[in-house]
């Protein structure tokens, strides 16, 4: 028996090393390493460790740009994160009444979020370009013209957007979250509703979205995440512009590093995502570790 | 309160025919029981009442009020048909309060807030809930869920309480406690009930009326004493009753004996000449015996005319304390007889059994209904 | 009730035609000449077709297109096979806190900003000799693949049943030859919905990719579709042509295979 659970421990061992070694090195050691070089003055290609205490982070809270990356994060969470809640649940809802082609229509709904976000923001610079696009050719034809718009291009426009772009990329992923929240309710749920004498507004209103709890917090953790480090999307879409009008902490933090090669500045940048995400990320996972202890 | 009538009733899935051209009249505040084995179409019968499946063909009736019937289009959706329903898994709403529960079937009526909070707590004392109002199902045990959802049924004064195996989920203890508390309660209120289930014991001991189904047909409609002691044909026979009733192939000879082959019995002359007249001399019947009518022959009960005693061999003795169920075979013929537990019958031996004759059933071979 | 259920329709058929409006544009636009292109509106499909800008755009991506089926499908490989027996081990082998504690500490990666290990994941790979190479970006992909692929795969284990793995344990089996013989068997359908998901995202990658290459021996297509757009501005024929090719993989898949794509983002998962 001894020597059997010895023999356990060492096969846990031998199946856990090469994980552990991973997220140890490439997680954990690489954060602590960026979280030093933050504290450096390091500028330049080549490495210069000098430690400058909190110099970067100064520097940082007076630079208007970091201010305005700050801003347009915001703008981001408060329309996409919602945004993309309500109109997968709004999906789900609309899909889950027995609908003849759900597959079909699940596929084509969902179809954006597989896409690289390099793919889609090179389809939506086509959809946004001023004078040919998409969408301007298209209002011209439906006789909307009180629509088109110079999107990306126009400073006062582009952040939205950029989120609009992003509503239709992530809604699919939403929808497919709730789908399968609405799925695990038991048709007894409906059922007893009904009979109590529930409208179908009722339904959804008092007895179905309140049981939705779980997958709308699991989706916010994910779309909050997502929302401090999107880049790709913005990146190619716009590089930041027009001007600083789509910057975020992410698309800063790439600039600053890899285009002025300003490195212990952009770790910095790095730091705050780190430290605001896992404000978002920490009492997720121990509420649901608590969770799962119930 | 009301009746409730199903007139030529059907309901299809696709091929599937779940209901066929179903009769029943449910009276105002009996208790009737759907009874059936598994996939008979008792939930849909329940369902097609509580306006949760729309029937193919047929009209339904809730009290005088024509309910559904697909020919003139009419079909009042369940919450205007003021009718509860207690769900196999109670389907209580997992993030309300058992308060909230019971309250949400009012609250979607508007019922005032005074009123609301008067009757959910009229209802939890009835129930013996008045203590965990402000719990989640979660926390409560399944005895406790299950009154919860009978408070949420009650709490709205329907004219008709709809129940599908509303115990089923319930440990056999605790079953046979809520079996005479839904009773008493059903009682209580005189509201018109009609309860699913394939558990016999409860239909027996529940129903003041029950309706057994196979395959979608209604087979009969009776008292528990007239289901058990006349039923309407071998399904009812066999379904109803445990262990259930022996059925054996006998033929009828003219001088008054069923002859099985390997033995006969002496019919009683009123059952000679109810054969008769149907014209089964000389022809097979389906030969039925329950095995509490089979008696072992040292402590039979009844007068013993010499025809009805047959020689036995013990095959399987199982012993239940307060009887012996014994399996009996007289050359290839097979039979259970209810022994007393003073028997002494031991396995593989032989013993003198005794048909109780009285108690007797035939059936026609070919359309399984009673004869007598 | 029959014209709410047509209302329903008309709404899901619309909203399809929204969702689906990017990807029909970019189809018309990329089968067209740059005068077609002006010429009439991006709805409308132009017969016969033209491939030219398909045979432009695929003649810059083929090297970055197998630099990307290369890695991603090594770093697929790897990443699945290590939350694997990870995850065999943390829901089977371990139990109580301990397991939890280190499933925790592997999946924290799963919300990671990869901002902030950039700067020293370039360090370590260029210190490694591994910039600008494939093994570079096979151990990147892998690393960071772990902390979801060893979610997924402890989640399947959960549900699989003790009396599995003790029955082989009292057969006197290993720990190895019980996840060989009884635990792999039983996983494929774990290993169809993580390999999946691992594909799509790896291949959909470009945050890596563009910090982690510079030149076409290791860049994924990815980081060469961005810069197409770069070297072909207002060739929106062939812009298209490359986001469609660079999209084919992942739309094969959502088409396809999309049932475990789905199962993958349900069962806790999240996009790069
Ligand atoms: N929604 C449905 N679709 C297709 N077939 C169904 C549906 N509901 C019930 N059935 C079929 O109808 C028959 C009767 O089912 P049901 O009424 O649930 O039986 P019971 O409650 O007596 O077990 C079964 O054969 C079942 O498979
Ligand atoms: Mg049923």
């Amino acid at each position: 028996m001894r020597s059997k659970l010895r023999e356990e421990s060492l096969y846990s061992l031998l199946f856990l090393t090469p994980a552990i070694a991973l997220v140890l090195v490439f997680v954990y050691f690489a954060i602590a390493w960026n979280v030093y070089i933050s504290f450096t003055d390091w500028k330049g290609l080549i490495p210069s460790y000098r430690f400058v205490g909190l110099e970067n982070y100064r520097t940082l809270f007076h630079d208007p740009v970091f201010w305005t990356s700050f801003r347009n994060n915001i703008i981001l969470i408060i329309l996409f994160v919602p945004g993309s809640l309500f109109i997968g649940l709004l999906l789900a809802v609309l899909l889950d009444r027995k609908i003849k082609f759900e597959n079909g229509f699940r596929t084509i709904y969902t179809l954006p979020f597989a896409l690289s976000f390099v793919v889609t923001a090179t389809l939506w610079a086509w959809m946004y370009d001023p004078s040919d696009g998409v969408l301007n050719t298209l209002f011209s034809m439906l006789h909307l013209d009180f629509l088109k718009s110079n999107w990306i291009t126009d400073p006062h426009v582009a952040l939205y957007a950029v989120i609009l772009a992003l509503i239709w990329q992530f809604s699919g992923y939403t929808m497919v979250i709730y789908l399968a929240g609405l799925r695990s309710i038991s048709t007894e749920q409906y059922e007893a509703a009904i009979i109590d004498g529930a409208t179908p507004l009722q339904l959804y209103r008092y007895v179905i979205i309140p049981q939705l709890k779980k997958p709308t917090l699991s989706a916010f953790v994910v779309l909050m995440v997502f929302s401090l480090k999107a880049f790709d999307f913005i990146w190619v879409l716009t590089s930041g512009g027009p001007g600083t009008s789509t910057f975020i902490l992410a698309v800063e933090m790439y600039k600053e590093t890899f285009a002025k090669t300003k490195f212990a500045y952009g770790a910095s940048i790095a730091t705050i995502l780190l430290l605001l995400s896992f404000a978002i990320v920490l009492p997720y996972l121990y509420w649901s570790y608590r969770g799962e202890k119930e | 309160m009301a009746e409730v009538r199903l007139i030529n009733v059907w309901k299809r899935f696709g091929d599937v025919i779940a209901v066929k051209d179903m009769n029943l009249e449910v009276r105002d505040g009996e208790f009737m029981i759907l009874l059936g084995p598994s996939g008979c179409g008792k939930t849909t019968t329940l369902r097609m009442i509580a306006g949760l499946e729309e029937p193919t063909k047929g009209q339904i009736y809730i009290g005088d009020k024509l309910v559904a019937d697909p020919e003139k289009g009419v079909f009042i959706p369940p919450k205007d048909r003021d009718i509860a329903m207690v769900f196999q898994s109670y389907a209580l709403y997992p993030h309300m309060t058992v308060y909230d529960n019971i309250a949400f079937p009012l609250k979607l009526r508007k019922v005032p807030k005074q009123e609301i909070d008067r009757r959910v707590r009229e209802v939890a004392e009835m129930l013996g809930l008045t203590e965990l109002l402000n719990r989640k199902p979660r926390e409560l045990s399944g005895g406790q869920r299950q009154r919860v959802a009978l408070g949420r049924a009650i709490v709205r004064k329907p004219k008709v309480f709809l129940m599908d195996e509303p115990l089923s989920n319930l440990d056999a203890k605790l079953r046979v406690k809520m079996r005479a508390e839904l009773k008493k309660l059903q009682r209580q209120l005189g509201v018109t009930t009609i309860y699913v289930t394939h558990d016999q014991v409860e239909a027996m001991t529940m129903g003041d009326r029950i309706a057994v189904i196979n395959q979608g047909v209604l087979q009969q409609v009776g008292t528990p004493d007239e289901v058990y002691d006349k039923p309407a044909n071998t399904f009812v026979a066999g379904f109803i009753g445990t262990p259930p009733m022996n059925f054996m192939d006998a033929t009828i000879t003219e001088d008054g004996f069923a002859d099985f082959g390997e033995f006969k019995l002496k019919l009683l002359p009123d059952q000679f000449e109810a054969l008769e007249d149907g014209g089964y001399i000389g022809r097979e019947v389906i030969f039925g015996i329950r095995p509490e009518d089979i008696y072992d022959a040292m402590f039979a009960q009844v007068k013993i005319p010499g025809e009805n005693m047959v020689r036995a061999i013990v095959e399987i003795i199982e012993n239940l304390g307060s009887e012996k169920i014994v399996h009996l075979r007289v050359g290839r013929i097979t039979f259970l007889g209810s022994f007393r537990a003073e028997s002494k019958v031991k396995e593989n031996q032989e013993v003198d059994v005794v048909f109780d004759m009285r108690k007797i059933h035939t059936f026609d071979k070919k359309t399984g209904k009673t004869i007598f | 009730m029959r014209a709410g259920r047509l209302i329903l329709y008309v709404v899901l058929i619309f909203l399809a035609f929204v969702y689906l409006l990017p990807l029909w544009s970019a189809i018309t636009t990329s089968l067209k000449t740059g005068k077609q292109v002006t010429m009439t509106t991006p709805i409308q499909l132009v017969l016969p077709p033209y491939f030219g800008a398909y045979k432009t755009a695929f003649s810059e991506l083929r090297k970055p297109i197998l630099n990307s089926l290369l890695f991603t499908t090594f770093a697929t490989i790897f990443s699945v096979m290590i939350g694997s027996i990870t995850g065999y081990a943390l829901s089977k082998l371990l139990k109580g806190s301990t397991s939890k504690k280190l499933l925790m500490f592997i999946t924290l990666g799963i919300f990671l900003p990869y901002q902030s290990i950039l700067i020293p994941l370039l360090r370590i790979i260029t210190k490694l000799g591994l910039y600008n190479t494939i093994p570079g970006m096979i151990l990147t992909h892998t690393a960071y693949g772990v902390p979801i692929t060893t979610l997924l795969f402890t989640n399947y284990y959960h549900e699989v049943p003790d009396e599995l793995i003790e029955a082989a344990k009292v057969d006197g089996a290993s720990p190895l030859k019980i996840y060989t013989s009884v635990v792999f068997p039983i996983s494929i359908p774990a290993f169809v919905v993580t390999a999946i998901y691992q594909f799509t995202n790896i291949w959909n990658d470009y945050l890596f990719g563009v910090v982690l290459t510079r030149g076409e021996e290791a860049m994924p297509a990815t980081v060469k579709l961005a810069n197409l757009k770069g070297s072909f501005v207002a060739n929106w024929n062939i812009q298209m042509a490359g986001a469609l090719i660079v999209a084919i993989p992942t739309l094969f898949i959502m088409i396809v295979l999309g049932k475990y794509l789905i199962r993958g983002y349900t069962s806790g998962a999240v996009k790069g």
